[in-house]
């Protein structure tokens, strides 16, 4: 099946959805984050069974965080991303790992860089930071130049001599 | 000429010494702890190319067993806590190598929040070769360079690390265990 037709069907089936063909192979689902349980499923049991990553977008002037789910259909050879928006404020979105274990990883991996929680996700520490103290440092608002002058620029060698 | 250099040579290592570095300075065994992309520049001066081992300088692989300590590139922190406790290991005299523009000042890794910009003020440095990244004609003389200063009773990091263990260890633990954010309470406001 071609890309397109199974966007046009996801479509039909859920009319509260946007679509758009972004490249031959690859389509685009926009969709709400009440909702956007519902999609995922329906994909994975037609064919998108495979969960290739999941990114986190921080656009700050809209006050939103938008998570894309990237998903892989080895039947169809196509792709097909979900976007989801959540607030900024209080960020929440159920986990998807039901659907998909090795989402573990990504989910802690966003909760540590971008502060977002997944609800039902029973692990979410630090995976990368050492020792972390600030805002989330993928967030849009934190300054790694100001952040980086005040703990690592400090001071000259003065004291090793 | 030669009494001169004898003299000079006289007032800062003993006739013993001088015969220790001699032979210290000929065999020195690297451990290339490959933090950063610089390593790659590795593999052609220890090969034929440019065949490291005709100093008399090769690769190790403890620390236990090495003399210089070579750190190919930007740190981040987490690497930064498995350096310090690796220098640690290393047996008297030791000696380390900054690689790169990263381990100077941060390089183009400058502005980043997991990456230290100055490793000097973590373990001592004994000789940076500067660069992005170094190539290996470049390494070779910093090689050279140590040598002489080995020879010269020049190379003393470990002392200074000794003499100032505690300014060392305040800075490994800014980075390693602060408490509390950088930005004060007013800059949380605003975000
Ligand atoms: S100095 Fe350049 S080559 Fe070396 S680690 Fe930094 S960025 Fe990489």
């Amino acid at each position: 099946m071609k890309t397109s037709d199974i966007l046009n069907k996801t479509k039909e089936l859920f009319p509260y959805i946007a679509t758009e063909l972004f490249e031959e192979q690859q389509g685009r689902v926009y969709v709400c984050s009440d909702h956007f349980l519902n999609v995922l499923v329906y994909l994975r049991n037609s064919s998108f069974v495979h969960l290739a990553n999941i990114f986190a977008i921080d656009w700050i002037e809209e006050k939103e965080f938008e998570l894309n789910y990237n998903l892989w259909s080895y039947d169809h050879n196509s792709s097909i991303i979900v976007k989801v928006r959540i607030p900024r404020e209080k960020p929440e979105i159920p986990t998807v790992l039901d659907l998909w274990e090795h989402g573990q990883v990504y989910e802690q991996e966003i909760h540590e860089f971008f502060g977002i929680e997944f609800a039902g996700n029973p692990d979410l520490s630090p995976l990368f930071l050492h020792n972390w103290k600030e805002i989330p440092p993928m967030r849009k608002d934190f300054d790694t130049e100001e952040y980086s002058k005040r703990a690592f620029d400090v001071g000259e060698r003065e004291g090793a001599k | 000429m030669l009494n001169e250099i004898e003299q000079n040579r006289k007032e800062r290592q003993s006739a013993w010494e001088y015969v220790i570095n001699y032979f210290r300075k000929r065999s020195i065994w690297l451990l290339h702890y490959c933090t950063g992309c610089g390593a790659v520049e590795l593999p052609p001066v220890m090969t034929s190319r440019w065949d490291l081992e005709r100093f008399g300088v090769g690769p190790m692989a403890t620390p236990r067993q090495a003399d210089v300590f070579l750190v190919t590139g930007y740190a981040s922190i987490k690497t930064l806590k498995r350096m310090i406790r690796t220098y640690e290991q290393m047996p008297k005299p030791r000696w380390v190598i900054g690689f790169g523009a990263c381990t100077i000042n941060g390089g183009i890794y400058y502005k980043s929040y997991n990456v230290i910009n100055k490793l000097d003020r973590y373990i001592p440095v004994d000789i940076f070769i500067s660069g992005c990244m170094p190539r290996p004609e470049a390494i070779l003389a910093a090689l050279e360079e140590l040598r002489n200063m080995i020879q010269r009773g020049e190379a003393k990091g470990y002392d200074r690390y000794v003499k100032n263990y505690d300014w060392y260890k305040k800075n490994q633990k800014e980075i390693l265990e602060r408490e509390g954010s950088l930005f004060g309470e007013a800059d949380d406001e605003n975000k």
